[in-house]
Formats: structure tokens, C-alpha cells, sequence
């Protein structure tokens, strides 16, 4: 139970964060950034801030709704439990592995620093830690 | 921008007790039925594991919205209400106690976001 509980809470976390990102952007205003204004801005804007088309934001908030909702599933027990544990495990390390591609490209592409996409990746690396360090099933 | 930031942790703490409580609700709608107080029972409009599905729904669909930031004091006025309702039926114990701080919780949100 545990785990599940910290991969929602992670989820949600999640959700609120790349909500904000979208009604920001839908609004045409600028997110507030705690750390650095300008390079925020300079990331969310840059031409890597879709992939397939897709805003990074939208992609992460069907991400994070979809773990959010799959764990959801698996804690109260709708089957199959195994294949939603294990779709829930994908998810998240191919979820780690895009988060790692965009903190590269933050660091040495863009060579600029997005506090929410560190946050975004902080989120995915520790439900990665979670799955690795627990059977969740 | 600290005031603001304040209470945006607050919204999506809250948030996410709410949408946890629905989910473990629906995992065990009996186990919760438990809670509500023997001389109520014959005043539920539902059977009592219905009335804790509803209850389920309520909190999960109260959580949804504090978590995307619509409807905010709409829903943080109905989760005050449903905790005063909780705290009414279920009475204040070991468990229930920390629904204080819930209520407490969801009518700072609806100050803040009231316009």
C-alpha cells in the first residue's frame, strides 16, 4: 500500500504542476519560476518544448493522470492487478528516461535551467526509486 | 509570491487527501461504513456501503478539482461541509480527529479563493 500511496501522491504532484504549465500557457502569461525568470522562459519556449507535436506539459499531464489512475486501480483491486502493475513500471521507465533526455538537453542544448521541468524530473526520478525499491504488487 | 505559493501547497495537500481517502473508500466501502454511528442508519436514504461509494465520489470529485485549480472554493466549501458532516456522523475519535485540521484546511482555501 505504501508504495502505491507515494506513486499517487507523486502523480498528483504531478498533475497540479503540468495543469498550471498548460492554463499558463492557454492564458498567455508567463509561469512564475521560484529560481531563475529568464531561463525558465527561454526552455518553455525553445523549439524542444513539443515532442511529436505534443506540448512536454500535455504529454506529462496524460502521464501523470494515467499512473495516477492505474495505481488507483491496482489499490482497489481491479484485475488484472499484475498487468496494470506492470504497465504502471513501463510507464514510469520510459517516463525517467524522457525526463533524463530533457534535463540533457537543458544542460548542454538549451544551456539553460526550467525550474518545473527539474521539479517534473525530480517527480519521475523518485517514482523511479519507488518502483525499483519496492514490489508493488 | 510566498502568500501565493502557501497556498498552493495547502490546495494540492489537501487535494491529494481528498482523492486518497475516495480511493481507499472504494477499496473498502464496507470496513468504512463502520464509522458511521449506529443511531444514523435509519435515516440514510442509500444502504450504508452505497452511501460510502457517494461518499468516495464526492471526495474524489472535491480532490480532482483543488488538484487542476477550477471551481476551487466551490469545492473546498463542499469538502468543509463534507467534513462537518463526517465529523457529525462519525463523532470525533482517534481517527476522525484529524479531520479538524482537514476542515480547518479547506476553509483557508475557500477564504483565499473566494472573489
Amino acid at each position: 500500500m505504501t508504495p502505491h500511496a507515494l506513486l499517487f501522491t507523486l502523480a498528483a504532484i504531478g498533475i497540479s504542476e503540468t495543469t498550471y504549465l498548460i492554463q499558463k500557457r492557454h492564458l498567455g502569461e508567463k509561469p512564475v519560476c521560484p529560481i531563475n525568470i529568464s531561463d525558465c522562459h527561454k526552455v518553455l519556449e525553445s523549439k524542444y518544448n513539443k515532442t511529436f507535436w505534443i506540448h512536454n506539459d500535455v504529454l506529462g499531464l496524460i502521464f501523470y493522470i494515467t499512473v495516477a489512475i492505474l495505481t488507483s486501480l491496482i489499490v482497489i483491486g481491479i484485475h488484472p492487478v499484475n498487468l496494470l502493475d506492470i504497465i504502471v513500471k513501463l510507464l514510469i521507465y520510459i517516463g525517467v528516461l524522457m525526463s533524463i533526455f530533457f534535463t540533457f538537453l537543458q544542460w548542454r542544448v538549451i544551456q539553460a535551467w526550467c525550474t518545473w521541468c527539474l521539479i517534473s524530473a525530480l517527480t519521475i526520478l523518485l517514482m523511479t526509486v519507488i518502483v525499483l525499491t519496492s514490489s508493488l504488487v | 509570491m510566498m502568500r501565493e505559493a502557501s497556498f498552493h501547497i495547502l490546495r494540492v495537500g489537501i487535494a491529494i487527501t481528498f482523492l486518497w481517502i475516495g480511493i481507499l473508500i472504494l477499496k473498502d466501502p464496507q470496513g468504512w461504513s463502520g464509522y458511521i454511528q449506529p443511531w444514523l442508519l435509519d435515516f440514510l436514504p442509500l444502504t450504508p456501503d452505497h452511501m460510502m461509494i457517494s461518499t468516495a465520489i464526492l471526495d474524489i470529485t472535491v480532490g480532482t478539482l483543488l488538484l487542476i485549480d477550477k471551481l476551487t472554493w466551490q469545492a473546498s466549501l463542499v469538502g468543509a461541509a463534507h467534513l462537518v458532516t463526517v465529523l457529525i456522523v462519525s463523532g470525533i475519535n482517534s481517527v476522525t480527529a484529524r479531520d479538524i485540521g482537514l476542515l480547518a484546511g479547506c476553509l483557508s482555501l475557500f477564504i483565499f479563493s473566494v472573489k
